[in-house]
């Protein structure tokens, strides 16, 4: 699996500094830092390719009204992917029918106050290396269903399910299931590590 | 280093694999618009976030418009949000009005449009395109008001 969040490429008060003095090659090293990050975020809710790009945008234009209220660099990367989740969330919501407009917003400042998403625990290289590696001691079908999940981000669930050779209806809730027991797994590694 | 908690919910779960599995890039054009979007930053601007506002008796069907509310403190911005051909028309009012030579943005990622604010604090802008937009309040002597950046699709 390869490092896709290179653990050097740290941005640092003095970053933050030049993006707040209106440096966009700053800016743009924050993008680079951050940006496989939050796709991942809001791909993760099914959203297509389209929707997805709506609500990272939304996610990188929260973070420019918020530039000024960053206190704690290190925390970027925590508000942006609750941010885009939070986007993503609600683009999934009116994709199924509920009636948004205009989504509501309830933007908070960049800061150390926002709750840390449990999920940021495991977005360092290390450990998503030891998620898969958790992922690949599971049985069938799970094993392969994750595996097929992470390969193909596009493919629809009948797609899905037609090349794990299961009904489509069965595809939600056996990811649910593989899901449920990659973090049984992963709970046990945390209390016998 | 922490350990992942119990409490990850499945999409958090489904972003850290893909992520860590590096088999979904992010598109050339979705990492420009990032790039892009720091063009839209406003250095002083003050906010006017959304607020909830009651659905007054009387308006066009909820079904064609929308309404929306944004307080920056000394200034508000209400919105009415329609759309016709796929596109979005946004009518506006400052209240209380900020004064002769006071002007307003229409922000979106791809195109601004500037509007006068009328003697009665109001302006209309048609045809934006679906997506992000905020409304920036441009006044005398007194920092630019900018609404949070709300996504609109008809």
């Amino acid at each position: 699996m390869s490092n896709v969040i290179p653990e050097t490429q740290v941005i640092d008060r003095r970053t933050i500094d030049a993006v707040l003095a209106g440096d966009q090659a700053a800016w743009d090293l924050v993008v680079k830092r951050f940006d496989p990050l939050v796709w991942a975020a809001v791909r993760a809710y099914g959203l297509s390719a389209a929707d997805a790009a709506d609500a990272m945008q939304g996610a990188w234009l929260r973070l420019v009204e918020n530039l000024h209220t960053i206190h704690d660099p290190g925390r970027i990367g925590a508000w942006l992917f609750t941010t885009a989740r939070r986007e993503a969330s609600l683009l999934r919501r009116r994709n199924q029918g509920e009636r948004l407009v205009a989504d509501p917003v309830e933007p908070g400042g960049a800061d150390e106050h926002a709750p840390p998403d449990p999920a940021l625990a495991v977005l360092a290289a290390d450990e998503g290396r030891r998620l898969w590696q958790t992922v690949e001691t599971m049985h069938e079908p799970c094993r392969s269903l994750l595996r097929l999940m992470a390969a193909s981000p596009d493919a629809g669930v009948h797609q899905l399910a037609g090349r794990l050779g299961m009904p489509a209806g069965s595809y939600g809730p056996t990811r649910g299931r593989c899901l449920d027991r990659l973090r049984s797994m992963l709970t046990v590694q945390e209390t016998t590590a | 280093m922490m350990r992942p908690s119990p409490t990850l919910d499945d999409e958090s779960l489904i972003a850290v694999l893909r992520l860590a599995s590096g088999q979904d890039p992010v598109p050339g054009h979705v990492s420009a618009a990032a790039r892009a979007a720091f063009a839209l930053r406003l250095p002083g601007a003050v906010a006017a976030r959304p607020v909830v506002v009651p659905a007054p008796a009387g308006v066009r069907s909820a079904e064609q418009s929308c309404l929306l509310r944004f307080d920056a403190g000394a200034l508000t911005v209400d919105l009415e949000v329609g759309s016709s051909d796929g596109l979005v028309d946004l009518a506006g009012q400052i209240s209380p009005w900020p004064g002769a030579g006071s002007w307003v943005e229409v922000r979106t990622p791809c195109l601004t449009e500037s509007r006068e604010l009328s003697q009665a604090g109001q302006f209309a802008v048609t045809g934006l395109p679906p997506g992000w937009f905020s409304v920036v309040c441009h006044h005398r002597d007194h920092p630019p008001v900018a609404t949070s950046w709300t996504r609109i699709r008809p």
